[in-house]
């Protein structure tokens, strides 16, 4: 496999900015040809995977269309159409089947998402918030200019500053961000534990299908997409997803259950999640954090489960075990192969030190969008039996602690040993710590896709 | 043994549906329409009927021809098939399992099997054995989920599990003479417990229609 065209995908599907400041805009288009002269406009502006010779721009922008958008692009029917279900259908549509019921229903979402009138989703990172609003009042001017798109909502996001430097720690107080998988003919130097498991116990790059559209997957099979080939290849598939935190629920469920358990509070933090809050895999330091395991490329992602089927060290339903279960399942890990996706996003809302009283009201959370060649196959597979289910991590109907939807049912079982510091443990009566409030289905087309909706020459015949 | 894993016997039953062009719908519809509406859980018709630990029932219209290099077959017959895992005991006792069916749910055998041919009605409890069995086929293989436990065996199991884990959550970190006089009553307590009713120890769900298996 030949390294791909970076300069045709485009870099939000490449790799993570790493920028301390986001703000995601949301459009409606008008009609159909001011809309395509706004694309084109935008066409040299959007960031491409090409590498940064002379270090990170200040800002970066990206586009992405929701089924909505590109039908009021009007590309031909016969391309509508053969988008997959799912993103035809877009992320309201399928509540039932992603367990977005209850708390997480779109009568709970915000206005944007419960309405669906967003067409199309703009991107914009950046090194400083200076750069941030600079870039944006330039898309704001380009916008009036050509007059026919809305922003009808928009999200900031920001990394958490800690001293001074910029950090990828959630308010829960998790550092966030490991575990992205690396894929064939990606640049990007590969990392042990990112990948697929191989037989002989290394880890080697997933197939590029599994993100890219135009590829082969890891079936050796083309992901299903829409035609013609030139707009599917070198685009994906992007889930957006707000996910407000319940702040203050999870604090005082963790002041509540430490007393009662042997470890202690910030044990009883990291066997929720698999880590400890700093980001230490309990899988390799089941006893205290350890900063050099975290700072370690070569270790900080590398581990299996195998070791621990009784979940001793990282509890068998713990979120990073649910979420990519390595070789938790057997057969060298093959299972999972058709399950990964690649996460983008930030956190919203102003941080909290555990000091400062905090509300649940407060809008705070974290903005998780999911890059994949099939929303089915992998976000919803993993959404649907992972997150909101426990049979295949063998918790019969438990959810996954943090993000599943419990409305005040769930249980959480924490396997331990005979040590007074490692005893198992039972969270009852789980409320929900994450409530969902809208989202939804993305196709982010290549910048060569982007130039033919722009000129409407796409042409499914 | 065919059938037969340990104590779960394996029952797979195709009834040939009675194929008459004036009938409008048609017979198998029928029977479709009526099993999109069988309620589920412990409303299921397979929940007020001893012994069943699962129960599938499908209308077959045909063989569906993919394409080459199949080769394109046809059924002569549509067929109402019926899968049900149950308590045989280690002899396979099949007859008590299907008289338990005549005499607890004889509405529901009718309204479905009355569109097959040949059926001749649940009032008569040894005729409708009779006539299920003869329309039986050999299970060689079925899921075995149960660890060979009865019904009654895994309800009770399932109740336990949800019992005693709510009890370690309510007790963590407990006194222990507190714990063990707690315990002691909790124990005697599920002790005298009924066994919970069949379909009530799963979560909610909606029949499916489909014929996606999954």
């Amino acid at each position: 496999m030949s390294k791909l065209n970076e300069t045709d995908i485009q870099g939000f599907v490449l790799r993570g900015y790493n920028m301390p400041v986001a703000r995601y805009l949301f459009l409606q288009l008008k009609d159909a040809s001011s809309a395509r002269t706004l694309v084109r406009r935008l066409l040299h502006e959007i960031t491409t995977g090409q590498h940064w010779d002379g270090g990170k721009p200040q800002s970066t922008l990206n586009i992405a269309f929701t089924h909505r958008g590109l039908t009021a692009l009007e590309l031909p029917d016969a391309t509508l159409l053969s988008f997959p279900v799912e993103f035809q259908q877009g992320m309201k549509k399928r509540a039932a089947i992603l367990g977005d019921i209850g708390l997480n229903s779109p009568e709970h979402w915000d206005e944007v998402w419960r309405t669906e009138s967003v067409h199309a989703w703009l991107g914009v990172n950046a090194l400083s918030t200076e750069a941030l609003e600079t870039r944006c009042s330039a898309i704001a001017a380009l916008l009036d200019e050509t007059g026919r798109a809305t922003i009808v909502g928009a999200q900031d996001a920001a990394s958490a500053i800690v001293n001074g430097k910029q950090t990828t720690g959630e308010h829960f107080g998790f550092t966030d961000g490991f575990g992205n998988p690396d894929y064939l003919g990606f640049a990007r130097s590969s990392q042990p534990g990112q990948g697929k498991l191989m037989p002989d116990g290394t880890w080697a790059p997933l197939a590029t299908g599994e993100l890219l559209l135009g590829y082969a997957d890891e079936a050796g099979e083309l992901p299903v997409a829409p035609v013609p080939h030139i707009l599917a290849a070198n685009g994906t598939f992007m889930v957006y997803r707000k996910l407000h935190q319940n702040l203050a629920t999870f604090r005082a469920f963790l002041d509540e259950n430490a007393p009662r358990y042997g470890g202690g509070k910030e044990k009883l933090a990291a066997k929720f999640i698999g880590r400890w809050r700093d980001g230490t895999p309990l899988e390799l330091s089941p006893d205290s954090p350890d900063q050099s395991i975290v700072k370690d490329p070569q270790r900080n992602t590398n581990f299996t489960y195998s070791a621990d089927s009784d979940g001793t060290r990282c509890p068998v339903g713990a979120h990073i075990r649910r979420v990519h279960p390595r070789d938790a399942f057997g057969f060298n890990g093959r299972l999972i192969d058709r399950r990964r996706i690649t996460r983008r996003g930030l956190p919203y809302g102003r941080f909290a030190p555990e000091s400062e009283q905090v509300s649940d009201a407060e809008e705070r959370g974290v903005i998780f969008m999911a890059l994949n060649a099939s929303i089915s196959r992998q976000f919803e597979f993993v959404q649907q039996q992972w997150i909101e289910y426990g049979n295949d991590a063998r918790q019969g109907n438990d959810k996954d602690m943090l993000l599943g939807n419990h409305g005040g049912q769930g249980k959480y079982v924490i396997q331990g040993d005979r040590s007074p510091a490692n005893p198992p443990f039972v969270c009852a009566h789980l409320p929900n710590f994450v409530e969902l409030r809208g989202g939804d289905y993305f196709f982010l087309p290549s910048i060569t896709a982007l130039g033919m909706i722009a000129m409407d020459l796409v042409d499914p015949r | 043994m065919p059938n037969q894993n340990g104590n779960v016997y394996g029952l797979t039953i195709l009834s040939p549906i009675i194929n008459d062009e004036k009938a409008t719908p048609s017979h198998d519809l029928q029977i479709r329409k009526y099993l999109a509406t069988l309620p589920t859980g412990e409303d299921s018709p397979f929940a007020k009927t001893p012994g069943t630990h699962l129960a599938r029932l499908v209308v077959m219209d045909d063989v569906i021809y993919v394409g080459m290099p199949a080769c394109e077959e046809h059924l002569k017959s549509k067929y109402l098939i019926f899968e049900s895992n149950l308590d045989g005991g280690p002899n396979g006792d099949l007859d008590s399992y299907l008289g338990g069916l005549a005499q607890n749910i004889p509405e529901h055998l009718d309204a479905i099997w009355s569109h097959c041919v040949g059926y001749p009605g649940a009032a008569n409890s040894q005729a409708f054995i009779n006539y299920m069995k003869s329309c039986q086929l050999e299970t060689t293989f079925f899921f075995a989920a149960v660890n060979d436990k009865s019904l009654p065996e895994t309800l009770r199991a399932l109740q336990t599990q949800r019992a005693v884990t709510n009890f370690i959550a309510a007790h963590q970190g407990m006194e222990p003479r507190q714990l063990q006089a707690d315990f002691v009553r909790f124990a005697s307590e599920l002790k005298a417990a009924p066994v919970p009713p069949a379909g009530s120890m799963s979560p909610r769900r909606e029949i499916k229609t489909g014929g996606r298996n999954e």
